[in-house]
């Protein structure tokens, strides 16, 4: 504790010295927090914006869950076999059409059929009736529509060159798309919204998304055995397939970029510690000198060292909050990125990694200067700083 | 052609899942067979270096390809094996590839009661003459052809978009790291020149005026930031091909994801320059603007 206070002292006695330290490593720091937030941050947002949906199971044609695999056909038939399955509680067909409205407003069609609706209703009612829908609050804005007004769309359904009339539908309510991608505003109805909008009747989905009323993935396994032509995937495997392909370069410019910035950290605290302790030479041999055992002097060094770091570290807290939100927003514009995902996200971990690696940043700078201080021969000391 | 929304698979399915995930050339453009001349009577085809490796292909070896469905299934002999062209849109999905003559990929794709003529590609890619003028040349197709799109290669960046935001988030990491450097140097710089005390304060007590110290610690600064400069070009130059050599293994693909240009080069020695002189100037100003006396300790 006299250390750490006499190290204090120290600092105090050279205010700008010791503030422009504190102030490059909580810059430092901001930069690691932000990378540890973004090393796991997007599998931590995808496995909650999963959760949140409420579906445990998810069966595509081609185990893409991006809107351009494969649909699947004889989607009513599926549906229902899977119904039968005990261990199934509810079931939803999804199909995504691209449309255009005016503006020109591209948008996402979005058709559902089963037990319940993948969205969440901010304001209105559910579509009930033959062009109604729901539409999320970017579209809503965007084309300026409340409940009552009408949505004329142009689908998109075969091609992207496909030109097919325009569709009126009717808003009857405003709602939380969980996957709705930025920049992409989505308007979600039933199936025979998305059948008027591209003027042909189909019976294909892109996605049929499934709770498990037992166990999810002996229930994902009854789900193969009874449909083996389609891909089934538990909540689990899509953020492991995710953290295998999609994710990964996040994950490894992140450690890059942590290491870089540790090192970045390590190198300048070691420089400033050991030209601090070099200028203060002849007033360390004389603390010896006057009592001050090896020890002491060694721990004031590492205490000074703790202080910058410490000190820095709970800056960088607040800065690297701050600085992700940015960077965030900047990653957000990246295409297909639904908007409730996040790339930073806290979790009481990272705080405990940061707060782990400043730590040994802090004693690993300190380890060379201390070792200064440990071989002072305080009698040549003395007499040199009293010749100079 | 095949159809958009049927252009994916997985790779244990092979031979539809190949197709699915067709890029079809013009036979034109194809190259020739290299490394063995295909049998009489069966059409070639091109696979791309991961599929080859996944379905351990060898030039030469005959393939069953067929559309999703698996109906007209037809022989292919390999007459080749590519490296496919970096896609930013695709890093961390392993391209499973054929290349195929465009009127083969027609016959597997077309509907057999198609009529004749009835068939479309999904794009025409044209090389001009040196010289030309490729917008003056869209324009003049796209006023000829009202029912195509004809736009520069250069515009057709869509599927750069992703790498084009990961451009702006290292110009913030970039950003921050350049603030944290210039905080640490002026901490760095102040406590050297505060080392120096003395012997500014003696250099000033013998008559050498302020600007002449400051010249001095001028062109310490630039010789210091310029050596630190190369050294940084140098580092960087080393950790390019390391970090070129990672990624590119890890994700299976040619792409660059470092690369020192010449103009990356001279914008960060236009940063690091100034920005370690400044430092140094300004923390010796400090200094300078003390007493002579004080500064000897006299």
């Amino acid at each position: 504790m006299r250390a750490l206070l006499f190290a204090w002292r120290g600092l105090v006695r050279q205010p700008a010295r010791a503030t422009l330290g504190v102030l490059g490593v909580a810059a430092v720091g901001a930069l690691l927090f932000d990378m540890l937030m973004l090393s796991d941050g997007l599998i931590v947002s995808m496995r909650d914006l999963l959760e949140r949906t409420g579906f445990d199971i998810r069966v595509t044609a081609s185990g893409d869950l991006r809107r351009v695999g494969d649909r699947m056909r004889d989607t009513r038939a599926t549906m229902a076999a899977i119904r039968q399955l005990p261990q199934v509680g509810t079931v939803l067909a999804i199909r995504f059409v691209e449309a255009e409205a005016d503006g020109p407003v591209a948008l996402t069609l979005e058709g559902v059929q089963g037990d319940t609706r993948p969205w969440t209703l901010l304001s209105g009612r559910d579509p009930a009736g033959d062009g109604e829908v729901v539409v999320s609050q970017a579209l809503a804005t965007a084309m300026r529509v409340t409940a009552g007004s009408e949505l004329v769309v142009r689908a998109r359904c075969a091609s992207r060159d496909e030109v097919l009339p325009p569709a009126r539908l009717r808003v009857v309510g405003i709602a939380e798309f969980p996957f709705e991608l930025v920049g992409d505003p989505t308007a979600g109805g039933g199936m025979d919204v998305l059948d008027a909008a591209c003027a042909s009747r189909t019976d294909e989905s892109d996605i049929i998304l499934v709770s498990a009323l037992d166990e999810v993935d002996a229930t994902a396994a009854a789900i193969r055995a009874a449909q083996p032509r389609v891909n089934v995937a538990t909540n689990e495997q899509v953020i492991g397939r995710l953290q295998r392909n999609g994710f990964t370069y996040f994950r490894q410019i992140s450690s890059v970029l942590s290491a870089v910035t540790l090192a970045f950290a390590l190198l300048l605290i070691t420089v400033l510690l050991t030209v601090s302790v070099n200028q203060r030479l002849g007033e360390i041999a004389a603390l010896r000198a006057l009592g001050f055992s090896r020890r002491r002097v060694v721990a004031d060094v590492l205490c000074e060292s703790v202080l910058i770091v410490g000190l820095g570290g709970l800056i960088s807290l607040p800065l690297g909050a701050a600085l992700a939100r940015g960077l965030d927003s900047i990653l957000k514009t990246m295409p297909g990125i639904p908007g409730e995902m996040y790339f930073f996200v806290l979790e009481p971990t990272t705080l405990g990694l940061h707060a782990t690696l400043l730590a040994v940043t802090a004693v690993a700078a300190a380890l060379y200067p201390m070792q200064i201080v440990a071989r002072l021969p305080i009698a040549a000391t003395l007499r040199n700083e009293v010749l100079s | 052609m095949t159809p958009r929304r049927s252009a994916r698979g997985g790779p244990s399915r092979a031979a539809a899942w190949a197709v699915a995930v067709i890029v079809a050339l013009l036979g034109a453009t194809l190259p020739a067979p290299a490394a063995a001349q295909p049998a009489a009577g069966l059409p070639t085809v091109l696979v791309s270096r991961q599929a080859a490796e996944a379905l351990n292909l060898s030039v030469g070896a005959v393939v069953q390809v067929a559309p999703p469905d698996g109906s007209r299934a037809r022989d292919f002999r390999v007459a080749g094996i590519y490296e496919p062209t970096p896609d930013p849109s695709r890093l961390g999905n392993a391209i499973y590839a054929l290349r195929l003559h465009l009127p083969d990929v027609l016959a597997l794709t077309s509907p057999a009661d198609a009529p004749k003529g009835a068939e479309s590609v999904d794009a025409i890619n044209i090389r001009l003459t040196p010289g030309a003028d490729a917008l003056a040349f869209s324009r003049d197709v796209n006023a000829r052809l009202p029912g195509l799109a004809a736009r520069p290669t250069t515009e057709a960046g869509a599927a750069a978009g992703p790498f084009r935001v990961l451009e702006r988030f290292h110009l913030a990491i970039a950003l921050v790291t350049i603030i944290a450097s210039t905080v640490f140097l002026v901490a760095l710089t102040v406590m050297l020149v505060d080392e120096r005390r003395e012997t500014v304060g003696v250099l000033r007590l013998i008559g050498l005026p302020t600007s002449r110290v400051l010249v001095q610690v001028l062109i310490e600064g630039v010789l210091v930031a310029g050596a630190g400069s190369v050294f940084g070009l140098a580092l960087s130059l080393v950790s390019e091909g390391v970090i070129n050599r990672f990624f590119q293994w890890r994700y299976d693909t040619a792409l660059l994801f470092v690369q020192v240009t010449p103009s990356v080069a001279v914008t960060c020695v236009l940063i690091a320059i100034p920005l370690g002189v400044s430092a140094t100037v300004v923390a010796s100003w400090l200094l300078l603007r003390r007493n002579a006396l004080r500064l000897a300790r006299r």
